[in-house]
């Protein structure tokens, strides 16, 4: 349907961006999943060159979620959060980061900037797939998104 | 002081202008340019051929009645201000004089005195006696030997039956150090003497007029007359007849020497010492011998000048490879403190001191004769207080440091130097009161001398009352060895500490390549095993119906293997994290901690009967998170190794001492090989066969790094099938985190 948001997925493995459209298959998420396959990508796709938002929440390009690996080429996700948590307009985007690591001060810099959840991979399957399938569908179905979206196709429909 | 003599007087007293002569010649002061008389003595009516009275106004060429009146005249004309013999001066009477003479301001002073029994002698003919004697003082090798060969050739030329050497100390205190006698008089080598006993007028007399001479102590003086009654006194500073002091006489006779001599020994202007000589009865030495033993003392002191030089030296040579040994030793021992407590001898010899006590980062050596600890300490806090930051000398401590009241015996004298510039650090040194080094050859426990005046006796009880309290003063060498010493030290200490912050340095750059290295190896190492385990669970959920048991026991172990591995990259990134996250430190209440743990494990006990005792437990500082984790990892290990027991049981207790609180958690389990105790608390150690119990083990490495973080210690006891004892160990107070 037009009003289910996109998830803007961050990843540079391929190995990992593989599971992890397998993992978003598995869970039968209906959005549209972009992907980004590093920093730079990710913000092009939520900004202008000048810096302006390309994404209002009325846009259907503004992301149900955005899940954010933290070590990607060009522009590390640490920044992208920064970038998106300054912006008055992507400010409101819940960012997941879903990172290898648990690397105590990036846990802590992500909060700071505002991030919204902090997943670290797991390293078995299962509990990789049940990881993605509950950022799936808790944040982009189960979540009320902020005031200006499109509503939201009802439950069970 | 004994006696009826008023010391303080004595040192007022103007004993230049005594206004009388001793008796063994007679005094004439006449005016430099018309040699008219001025003033004579009482007795020079022998000489003037009239009562003094009335020869006074006249020309002393038309009063003395002797052949040689020309050269006489000739003599006083030339007088210069030092006195010098003139002709023996033979009166038409049958008389025989030294005719002696000087000049003081206008007038010129002519003393006649009367020759001695062995005639008035020459210099030229004391000559060849005093050649040789200089020779032996140049050949002295030593002070001693010099002292020694100084009085010995003082005496032969004078006769006298004691010749003793005298010396000034800083404060003016003597000492008498070398001798030379033919027991007939008592010896006094060693013998000390109060300032007091020569009063500073005194000694600026004898350092201007270098000889004086007492032929007999138990004369009565002779009063000068002159013209008018108020007539200016005359200065009698380089007179050889003056008359001396009524306290000194009565000095002499009580020493029951009636005839003394003494020689000024000069340091460049300073009174160094003086030849001082005796005799038991009356004697008259001439004024050429008395020229001769003047010439002596000259020599005695440029020969001791220059002996001193070469001392000074060596003692610098020898203070410097005392300190060099002391270095050496210092740079080689761990601690630089071991190393120079270890070096004793150097360390008190290096300025002859008879302790030492280094206080350095709150600990205290104490070597050789010093205070107790306590008096050392509040020593080196009252130099703290005084913010002496280089060097503190005193010779008198007691008196000038109320904390050292008492502490006479061992710390009359302190010297100490401060050895690091950031602590309150001292290295001190003491020596103790005089009285007790000093080594006197007369018995000091004799009664004082029968007349209870004075004498050298109760000089030397005046002596011991002056010093009381005091040790001998440090000397220039030794304070300036001292001085070197503290910046050789400092700069070690501070070449230390230098090495210690390139340590530190060093120890930060490692720590970060550690935690650069965990962060890549928690990214780029676990990746690889996710995604092994992903793509064989992903290829056994799409294609496990395709495989046979076998091949899929052949997925299966791919996957436990991944997993296996991932789990152990997760444990090593914790165990790296405990070790560097940062502690919390807040009340916690190890109880409830307990309390808490045990019913998260409540579904590991899968029913098991096992029995708790839980002893009450005190509360502690210290992170909660990284505390729960310690207890979490000992009552599960707890619980693992006795799951095979009928009868698990679990004690869980503390006992706590003055500085720390030690739990333990105590099983009845599979226990362990105390052979294998050390690797208990390793990474990666395991004590069982994985089968039998799993785990990565890492949990007791955990336990242990948390545990030392906390500034505690951790052990365990256990007997293989008999169970195990944990205990962990906290401090009460909060101690600096330690890693």
């Amino acid at each position: 349907m037009a009003t289910l948001k996109p998830i803007l997925l961050v990843e540079d493995n391929p190995k990992d961006l593989e599971l992890t459209l397998e993992a978003f298959a598995e869970a039968q998420l209906a959005n549209d999943i972009v992907v980004a396959r590093d920093g730079a990508e990710a913000l092009s796709y939520l900004f202008h060159e000048d810096g302006q938002a390309v994404s209002k929440p009325t846009d259907p390009k503004y992301p149900a979620v955005i899940i954010l690996d933290i070590k990607l080429p060009k522009v590390d996700g640490i920044e992208v959060l920064q970038r998106i948590k300054a912006n008055e307009s992507t400010r409101a985007i819940p960012v997941v980061m879903l990172t290898s690591s648990k690397e105590e001060q990036d846990l802590v810099r992500s909060y700071r900037l505002g991030v919204n959840a902090f997943v670290v991979k797991p390293v078995g399957f299962k509990e990789f797939f049940d990881a993605i399938r509950d950022i799936g569908s808790f944040w982009a179905i189960l979540n009320e998104p902020p005031p200006g979206c499109h509503p939201r196709r009802p439950r069970g429909a | 002081m004994a006696g009826t003599l008023d010391l303080d007087a004595c040192a007022r007293e103007p004993i230049h202008i005594p206004g009388s002569i001793q008796p063994h010649g007679h005094l004439l002061a006449v005016e430099a340019d018309s040699l008219r008389l001025v003033c004579a003595s009482a007795e020079a009516g022998a000489v003037l051929n009239r009562p003094p009275a009335e020869a006074i106004g006249l020309p002393v060429d038309r009063l003395i009645d002797c052949a040689s009146t020309a050269s006489l005249v000739r003599g006083l004309r030339n007088a210069p201000t030092e006195p010098v013999q003139l002709e023996i001066l033979s009166l038409r009477s049958g008389a025989d004089y030294q005719a002696i003479a000087h000049r003081t301001g206008a007038l010129v002073i002519l003393e006649l005195e009367e020759l001695p029994a062995t005639g008035a002698g020459t210099l030229e003919a004391l000559y060849p006696q005093m050649r040789e004697g200089i020779r032996r003082m140049q050949a002295a090798q030593d002070f001693d030997a010099l002292l020694a060969s100084t009085a010995e050739e003082v005496r032969a030329l004078t006769g006298f039956d004691r010749v003793l050497v005298y010396r000034f100390d800083e404060q003016w205190n003597g000492t008498v150090i070398a001798e030379n006698g033919n027991d007939r008089l008592p010896s006094y080598r060693g013998l000390r003497f109060p300032a007091s006993d020569i009063p500073q007028q005194a000694r600026r007399l004898y350092a201007l007029n270098r000889l004086r001479l007492i032929a007999d102590a138990r004369y009565q003086p002779v009063p000068i007359l002159s013209a008018t009654r108020d007539a200016k006194p005359l200065d009698l500073s380089f007179s050889v007849l003056r008359s001396v002091s009524p306290v000194h006489l009565e000095y002499m006779r009580n020493m029951g020497t009636p005839a003394s001599m003494s020689i000024s020994v000069m340091d460049g202007d300073r009174l160094w010492g003086l030849i001082s000589c005796h005799h038991a009865e009356p004697r008259q030495v001439s004024f050429a011998v008395r020229t001769a033993c003047d010439l002596l003392g000259q020599v005695l002191s440029s020969q001791m000048i220059a002996l001193e030089r070469a001392l000074d030296a060596d003692h610098r040579i020898r203070s410097k490879s005392t300190q060099a040994r002391l270095l050496a030793h210092m740079a080689a021992a761990e601690s630089f403190i071991d190393g120079l407590s270890d070096d004793r001898e150097d360390l008190l010899g290096l300025v002859n001191a008879d302790g030492a006590a280094i206080l350095f980062d709150g600990d205290c050596r104490l070597i050789g004769r010093t205070p107790p600890q306590e008096v050392v300490e509040a020593i080196a806090a009252e130099l703290a207080g005084q913010g002496i930051k280089d060097l503190f000398v005193s010779h008198q401590l007691p008196a000038e440091m109320p904390v050292a009241a008492g502490m006479e015996r061992t710390s009359s004298g302190l010297l100490a130097i401060s050895i690091s510039q950031l602590h309150p650090s001292y290295l001190l040194w003491f020596r103790p009161e005089i009285v007790q080094s000093i080594d006197w050859a007369g018995d000091p426990k004799k009664p004082l001398d029968a007349s209870g005046g004075l004498s050298p006796r109760s000089s030397f009880e005046a002596w011991k009352e002056t010093v009381r309290g005091q040790s001998l003063p440090w000397r220039h060498g030794e304070i300036e060895a001292a001085g070197d010493f503290r910046n050789a030290i400092v700069s070690i200490v501070l070449r230390k500490a230098e090495e210690m912050a390139a340590l530190n340095e060093e120890l930060r750059r490692s720590n970060g390549e550690l935690a650069a290295f965990s962060y890549s190896v928690s990214h780029d190492l676990r990746a690889p095993f996710r995604h092994v385990t992903s793509y064989a669970e992903l290829l056994r959920s799409r294609a496990g119906d395709k495989l046979n048991e076998r091949e899929r026991h052949y997925l299966d172990s791919i996957i436990e293997a991944a997993s296996s591995a991932g789990r152990l990259v997760d444990g090593l990134l914790h165990f790296s994290q405990l070790g560097r996250a940062t502690l919390a430190r807040v009340e916690v209440d190890v109880g409830q901690l307990v309390d808490e743990v045990r019913h998260l494990l409540e579904p590991d006990l899968q029913g098991r009967n096992l029995r708790w005792t839980v002893h009450p437990l005190p509360g502690v500082t210290g992170d909660p998170t990284m505390l729960r984790l310690v207890v979490q990892n000992l009552l599960s290990n707890a619980i693992k190794y006795t799951r095979d027991r009928t009868d698990p049981e679990i004690e869980v207790g503390c006992r706590s001492n003055a500085d720390a609180h030690e739990f333990f958690v105590r099983d009845n389990g599979r226990g362990f090989d105390m052979a294998y105790a050390g690797k208990l608390f390793g990474v990666f150690q395991r004590l069982h066969r994985e089968e039998e119990f799993e785990g990565i083990g890492i949990g007791l490495a955990n336990v242990r790094r948390i545990v030392e973080r906390h500034g505690g210690r951790v052990w365990a006891e256990g007997r293989l099938d008999h169970g195990a004892t944990f205990h962990f160990s906290l401090p009460r107070s909060v101690a600096a985190e330690s890693r």
